[in-house]
């Protein structure tokens, strides 16, 4: 008891006195931040808090990535509790930015010049006319990923076109049943086909405009070359998650070939939890082509994003946790992860952090030839047109889509509900719909 | 003026054990009401200038429609199916004394424990067909893919069921508790007039628990209405997104926490709590559930009087 007085006697006093000394209080204001991020991420925030010790206090939370757009809202009401940086979905951007919402700190002025040309393009997904509201942790970018020892069995070709690609997956219905060239009833469809297409959905073109068009000519060309393709079962109409589709499909090895994004093949194709695909026979290759089309655009499907809040009162030490996400050797390549590999599974966006992200991957024996080139070549294809909305563009892919295609299979008739269901979340969000 | 000061120590010992409800009451139940009926007219992201049109709003939602089609579909197999099997299981636990009874009680329960996102999780475990432990049962309908499942239009019935599981075990054994309450000289005296299992379970024990019957019946109803968690969590299962906006509450919770409309949220939750509240005061005003003990007195005072 007397102990407890007398420091509580000493802190009364370092306080009392820290006031009338100024200058030695401000070694003792170490500053601190609270992060969130999601179960992937955690072991680099981990990291990076035990890193920071002395230096900023780092309190890591693990959050869903639907969390701060939940929470966000309550936390504006009470006035307190912003994280200071957070992990989340690419399309909460725009929602996060939205002087309603105001949880985006604009970066432009944070950013150093060396960082800003470090992100180069692969940063424009966070970028709007009145600034920079986020950094990109890692881009998502579409590629052809093909099992080399199926392709040579059954004496396919790499297909270079999108009608190549159909064509194989004609010749599997025909003489390889059972065989897959992947699902359709998630949001994957969207980052491997209609994006990849040029399919106006999600095409912010102002704050208060936004152009979606089921109709259009990119779209319907996606429905009538992949039908068939539905029809026989060579695309699953189930998810790539589906207890069924993983265990009848994946994890039986019979995916010859699917469209998916950069970090298909170290978050679905190795793991023994998802498709457990033995080492020496995953490959990727750029993406097949468009009828017509100049450019092998890539959709995104993920591609997550960093958002230091403007009520943060360190947002320059916020700003460094994602940078060292994005760069740092420690968490793209050696940190353990739970389920024992290690360091990031996603493609830095970040040059630096690439070039030790690509150290990595190409020396890796688990792929049949470096995955790496492919990935590259895809990460500035992205299609720019489709932006980040302040509705839920991604949730909607599970609300409207899918279900429709789990019940009739008709790709046209799912991708019309999806049109529909986000015209009417834009328009009760202010945008005015538009098709063209 | 003595008999004053006995009534109001009385009063004062009332309001005394009163108060804990009264508290809770009064920040759970009738502050955030009003909170709620204040956030209304609030400016917001769907409603710009704000102002009362926040229910003509959500009533217009283009989600707003299905949510209903669905919480009535729900509702109507949910609600009647509840009550009927319940009543029939209680009242054939209270046919004869045995020592297996306390098993059988037992096994009622232990479904209920499984509920929330346990049940979620049992429930996608047993009608996925590749994992499921009644395949041969599924086979037989003819279903051997999840997409012949997890199907918006089927989630009426696998939330039924997963409804049903959780809290009718809870409710057999309340029954069977009201049950108990019928004095054994009722059914004594019915028995020597020759009533038969039957008939002493339809016409003597049946009406003597209407009123808890009818208290089930509105408790049921009013939280097949505010049915959220299991379709919340369906949805962000596998299959993200087949139960979005399923409900009402999972509505109201998306307009408040994806689009920022609390004014919309709060409108909807209004509109929720009147059903809920007809049917409360159809408890209070219709039924005698509330003058049990009043209603004994008086009729005692009757007898009396009538000696």
């Amino acid at each position: 008891m007397k102990r407890k007085y007398s420091v509580m006697a000493v802190a009364t006093a370092a306080v009392v006195g820290g006031a009338m000394v100024a200058p030695m209080a401000a070694q003792a204001a170490i500053p601190s931040i609270t992060i969130w991020v999601d179960a992937p991420r955690l072991p680099g925030a981990k990291l990076y808090a035990q890193i920071m010790k002395g230096k900023v206090n780092v309190k890591v939370e693990l959050h869903g990535q639907a969390d701060l757009l939940a929470k966000v809202q309550l936390f504006n009401r009470v006035k307190k509790g912003w994280p200071d940086v957070v992990f989340g979905p690419p399309n909460d951007v725009a929602v996060l930015k939205n002087p309603l919402i105001n949880n985006a700190l604009n970066l432009d002025k944070l950013l150093t010049p060396a960082e800003v040309k470090n992100f180069g393009n692969g940063n424009s997904w966070c970028k709007s006319s009145t600034g920079t509201y986020c950094v990109k942790n890692d881009l998502a970018q579409t590629v052809l990923w093909y099992d080399t020892k199926l392709f040579k069995e059954f004496g396919y070709t790499v297909p270079k076109t999108m009608e190549e690609f159909a064509a194989i997956g004609a010749d599997i219905a025909k003489n390889r049943p059972g065989y897959s060239l992947g699902a359709v009833g998630d949001q994957g469809f969207y980052a491997s086909f209609l994006w990849p297409s040029q399919c106006p959905l999600n095409q912010e073109k102002s704050a208060t405009r936004v152009v979606i068009n089921t109709a259009s000519p990119k779209c319907t060309r996606v429905a009538k070359l992949l039908q068939p393709l539905v029809n026989s079962g060579v695309l699953d109409k189930r998810s790539y998650f589906d207890a069924g589709y993983i265990k009848d499909v994946g994890q039986a090895g019979k995916i010859v070939a699917n469209i998916g994004p950069s970090w298909w093949g170290e978050f679905v194709l190795r793991p023994a939890g998802t498709f457990a695909i033995p080492a020496g026979r995953i490959a990727t290759a750029p993406m097949p082509i468009w009828a017509g089309e100049k450019v092998n655009y890539s959709g995104e499907w993920g591609g997550g994003i960093y958002t230091v809040s403007p009520h943060s009162k360190y947002p320059r030490q916020a700003l460094d946790f994602a940078i060292f996400m994005v760069s740092d050797k420690r968490n793209l390549v050696t940190v353990k992860n739970p389920d024992g590999s290690f360091g990031a599974p996603t493609f830095p966006a970040y040059t630096p952090g690439n070039a030790l992200w690509k150290a990595k991957v190409s020396k890796d024996t688990y792929y049949a030839s470096n995955p790496f080139p492919a990935m590259l070549a895809q990460s500035t294809k992205i299609f720019p047109g489709e932006k980040p909305v302040r509705y839920d563009s991604n949730g909607a892919w599970g609300a409207a889509f899918a279900p429709e295609i789990l019940k009739n299979g008709d790709i046209q008739k799912a991708v019309d509900a999806y049109g529909a269901y986000v015209s009417n979340l834009a328009q009760q969000l202010g945008y005015e719909v538009t098709k063209s | 003026m003595a008999k004053t000061k006995h009534y109001r120590h009385r009063n004062g010992a009332m309001y005394l054990m009163l108060a804990p409800y009264l508290l809770l009451l009064f920040f759970f139940g009738l502050l955030p009401a009003i909170m709620g009926v204040l956030e209304v007219p609030k400016p917001s992201m769907t409603n710009a200038n704000g102002g009362w049109d926040a229910f003509a709003i959500v009533v217009q939602d283009f989600r707003f429609m299905p949510a209903f089609k669905h919480v009535l579909g729900f509702m109507a197999i949910f609600v009647p199916l509840m009550i009927i099997f319940v009543i029939g299981m209680a009242l054939m636990l209270d046919i004869k004394p045995s020592p297996w009874k306390k098993w059988l009680r037992m096994a009622y329960i232990v479904p209920a424990s499984i509920s929330g996102a346990v049940a979620v999780l049992v429930w996608y475990v047993i009608l996925q067909p590749t994992l499921s432990p009644i395949k041969p049962i599924l086979r037989f309908f003819g279903i051997t893919e999840a997409s012949q499942i997890w199907q918006t239009e089927n989630l009426v019935y696998i939330l039924v069921g997963m409804a049903f599981f959780a809290i009718a075990g809870n409710w057999i054994l309340i029954q069977y508790g009201s049950l108990q309450s019928i004095s054994s000289e009722i059914l004594e005296a019915a028995r020597v007039d020759g009533c038969s299992v039957f008939q002493l379970a339809i016409r003597i024990k049946l009406p003597l628990i209407s009123k808890y019957i009818i208290y089930m019946s509105v408790l049921v109803f009013a939280g097949g209405l505010q049915i959220f968690v299991e379709p919340q969590l369906l949805n962000s299962g596998v299959y993200q997104g087949i139960a979005n906006s399923w409900s009402f509450d999972q509505l109201s919770y998306n307009l408040a926490f994806t689009s920022g409309d609390f004014g919309g949220a709060s409108a909807l939750s209004i509109l929720l709590l009147i059903p809920s509240l007809l049917g409360a005061l159809l408890v209070i005003y219709r039924t005698d559930m509330f003058e049990g003990a009043q209603g004994h007195i008086k009729k005692k005072e009757i007898e009396v009087q009538a000696i």
